[in-house]
């Protein structure tokens, strides 16, 4: 425990300095059978640390290890209560509670109280006119067209692509477990949520025509020192990392600053959507587990359930209507 | 006072970070708050898939007529985290079930709260359930 509280205050004292973790480090990165950095196995990225800064916290990027065991303390136990409200909707919504979740117990190693580490107040940049048009107008399909059919629910519900799955890779409500593989000219990343993997390539082959898009993007990863960069541009129109547009460019950075230990920090770039660029960075923590399937079009039954749910309901306004 | 203060800081933090989120799909989408059931019956099967997994429950009627529900549960991977395994819920095993019956009326409903024989709630948030962080059992 001592160990840990040091090596988070070294942590947190580089990432003050607003230096790389490894400059401050005497660890050797491990290396793969061909010399690169070694980032393989099975790496979890559950964290209860918020996205962006909660406001109470406004004028504190950091915690103190004193004040992150309290803080986790008192998010595990507030969540872990039985929710049962009045309003039943409400109810309905929290049946699905506390026992149901895996999003682990405890704050990013770093000890920051956001993700976000860029803008330095920790809050997401402003959107820009078009990236709140598009917000307004895709939450108006939705009060409009709820369930008219499957392609009118999110792609979780469908089964496609879980937002936070990535990229960019962000912690979840459950399933937040990544398993590297390496070898001379590819990366791979298998992801446990819906199940994906993304490809990286090495070498310096250019990205795709701007006309083909990928569910994923299209990633060209290469090594900066022991950090490896992965640029990632061409996503669909529907693939929405946050509101994103599809000329979303994404760079991530991910750097093993200890055996156990990824810093993986990704910057967002899309003028589009946000006034500015942002960047978030998410301590990922090596895994006993193993990834699991999660082949979720399995047994999809809710999607049936919310569409037969829809034609109920209509049939119900419509009997109303009649009488 | 410092120290005061910074814990009054962590512990807003901590209620605004516990704030209700959705899982896979909202479940007031598929089930209808104006519909609560309580279902006392015998497991039949649980479904072990993917994205949630499912107990199948014979359920009989005052007359003794018999009808087999459907109780949408979590997803498979985080319950077998949490211990749960296909030796936990096995057929013939008598729970009781609150939860919502699904919007189209059929015998569909979710797991508001499960109830196994020895009176453990163990899908319900409730201490002693297994919950992230939670202490055991006593």
């Amino acid at each position: 425990m001592k160990l840990q509280c040091a090596l988070v205050s070294v942590l947190a004292a580089s990432m003050c300095a607003g230096q790389g973790l490894t400059a401050k480090k005497a660890w050797t990165p491990l290396r793969t059978a061909n010399g690169q950095p070694d980032l393989q196995g099975v790496w979890t990225n559950a964290t209860i640390t918020p996205l962006e800064r909660p406001a109470d916290l406004a004028a504190k990027p950091f915690f103190t290890p004193s004040e992150a065991a309290a803080y986790e303390k008192q998010v595990v136990e507030n969540a872990n209560v039985d929710r049962r409200r009045s309003d039943v909707t409400t109810d309905v919504g929290l049946a699905y509670n506390e026992a149901w979740w895996d999003r682990g117990t405890h704050v990013v190693k770093t000890l920051r109280t956001s993700l976000i580490v860029d803008p330095a107040d920790g809050k997401l940049p402003a959107l820009t006119p078009e990236g709140e048009r598009r917000a307004v107008a895709l939450a108006e399909r939705r009060r409009l067209h709820p369930a008219d059919g499957p392609e009118d629910r999110g792609l979780t519900e469908r089964c496609i692509l879980w937002p936070t799955a990535g990229p960019p890779m962000m912690p979840s409500v459950y399933n937040n477990n990544y398993q590297i593989f390496q070898g001379p000219e590819y990366v791979a990343i298998m992801v446990e949520m819906i199940h994906d993997v993304r490809i990286i390539p090495l070498d310096t082959r250019p990205h795709l025509p701007s006309g083909v898009r990928q569910w994923l993007g299209d990633s060209r990863g290469h090594w900066e020192g022991n950090t490896l960069v992965v640029d990632t541009t061409n996503f669909t129109d529907k693939t929405k990392f946050r509101g994103s547009s599809e000329n979303l460019h994404l760079t991530e950075r991910f750097t093993r600053t200890d055996p156990d230990t990824i810093l993986y920090e990704y910057t967002v770039n899309d003028p589009a959507t946000w006034t500015k660029p942002w960047t978030a960075q998410i301590t990922m923590t090596k895994s006993a587990s193993r990834v699991y399937e999660y082949a979720c079009h399995e047994g999809n039954y809710g999607m049936m359930g919310i569409l037969a749910g829809a034609r109920a309901e209509e049939t119900s306004s419509a009997n109303a209507g009649a009488k | 006072m410092r120290s005061a203060t910074r814990i009054g800081i962590v512990m807003g933090a901590a209620l605004l970070a516990a704030a209700p989120v959705w899982a896979h799909h909202a479940f007031a989408a598929e089930f209808d708050g104006k519909k609560p059931v309580k279902l006392e019956g015998t497991v039949t099967k649980m479904e072990w898939i993917n994205p949630h997994a499912w107990i199948h429950i014979d359920v009989k009627d005052a007359d003794g007529k018999v009808t087999n529900w459907m109780v949408e549960c979590g997803t498979p991977n985080t319950l077998l985290r949490r211990g749960v395994n296909k030796n936990s819920v096995t057929a013939g095993m008598a729970i009781v079930v609150d939860g919502y019956q699904a919007k189209d009326g059929s015998n569909r409903a979710n797991g508001r709260d499960v109830t196994f024989p020895d009176g453990k709630k163990v899908f319900l948030g409730n201490t002693g359930t297994g919950a992230p962080g939670d202490a055991p059992e006593k």
